[in-house]
């Protein structure tokens, strides 16, 4: 397998799928992954038991479709993981089942399917137009700018996966966006969310 | 005697040779967070347990949730066999969920008709 085109195909596919369940912003939500998931006829099973490094497993056979999801999740990696068992669904499902894990991450079908769901949530094209209308050009990308670019668009691709996405198009550099303290940084910058601050003053009655 | 007779005399079994001595339907409920009357009414098939209500069950006793269900001369799941077997660099606690949902799927497309979520009385006709 060429890897090259098949990561674009499956590029070209996720902004499909996008036109075909009408998303038309970075701001892909739960709902809307179980909108499309009923569409394509797949079964959601939130599952309650914990998982270590299992994200997510895809099954098909004479039972039909069905995605294993841990219920856990955060909404951001259940989005995303969603969309990576889409993939499954959608390319691989001539295979009976898949499993989504730490260790199987390098795995060019895994790989792709990480391209899918990225592409699903937030599209290549609209995150360069955003970096061009923000004024960041290649090699100028710092940490701030990718928070910045989170608050503005309320995409709800993770940080992690926007700098990774901001390295590997070089707007910035390699590795630079690796250890960044993301929750630390954007409260810096926005201040506390406000779940936070009404946690506090709750504390702060209660006491 | 049909599948829920068969479903309730396996929890009966079961419970009644838990750990050697048994465990009583009161102590069985409460590790499953049902009501004891509950318990009682599943081993006669009065109400049918579900499929997560038999996944809990199957966890407590460390058994597979198949174990409830008469013994199919059916082929070996090739399919599942060879994801589990693909699985193997997986944390084992991993392994073990990703097997029990799998078997979880496989009952509940197999009964799932038949374990509905809600309580199905049997009437007897006057």
């Amino acid at each position: 397998m060429r890897r090259y085109p098949y990561y674009q195909e499956l590029k070209a596919l996720a902004r499909d799928v996008r036109a075909r369940h009408s998303l038309t912003s970075p701001r892909v939500l739960r709902s809307d992954m179980r909108r499309i998931y009923r569409g394509e006829g797949i079964r959601i099973d939130l599952w309650q038991y914990r998982l270590r490094g299992l994200r997510g497993a895809y099954f098909n056979d004479e039972f039909g479709p069905t995605v294993m999801v841990a219920a856990g999740l955060p909404s951001e990696p259940m989005i995303f993981t969603l969309g990576h068992e889409l993939k499954h669904h959608l390319v691989d499902r001539d295979s009976a089942g898949r499993f989504c894990s730490e260790s199987n991450r390098d795995d060019a079908i895994e790989i792709g399917a990480e391209i899918f769901a990225a592409e699903l949530i937030f599209p290549e094209e609209d995150f360069c137009r955003q970096m061009a209308a923000m004024g960041v050009e290649q090699g100028q990308c710092a940490a701030e700018t990718i928070v910045r670019l989170k608050h503005e668009t309320t995409t709800t691709m993770s940080y992690a996966a926007l700098a990774k996405r901001a390295e590997y198009l070089r707007f910035a550099p390699e590795d630079s966006l690796q250890a960044v303290k993301w929750t630390k940084l954007a409260e810096e910058l926005y201040g506390e969310p406000l779940y936070k601050l009404l946690i506090r003053s709750r504390g702060r009655r209660h006491r | 005697m049909d599948l829920f007779e068969h479903v309730g005399a396996r929890i009966r079994e079961l419970r009644t040779k838990y750990a050697g001595a048994g465990i009583s339907q009161e102590a069985l409920a409460k590790a499953v967070g049902v009501a004891t009357n509950t318990i009682s009414r599943w081993e006669t098939a009065t109400y049918r347990p579900t499929v997560e209500d038999l996944d809990k069950l199957a966890r407590f006793f460390g058994i597979s949730i198949l174990e409830f269900f008469p013994r199919e001369e059916e082929k070996e799941d090739s399919d599942i066999a060879a994801l589990l077997r693909a699985a193997r660099k997986l944390d084992p606690r991993d392994l073990v969920e990703l097997r029990r949902y799998a078997e979880f799927r496989r009952v509940r497309g197999l009964y799932g008709g038949e374990l509905r979520g809600k309580p199905g009385r049997k009437r007897k006709v006057p």
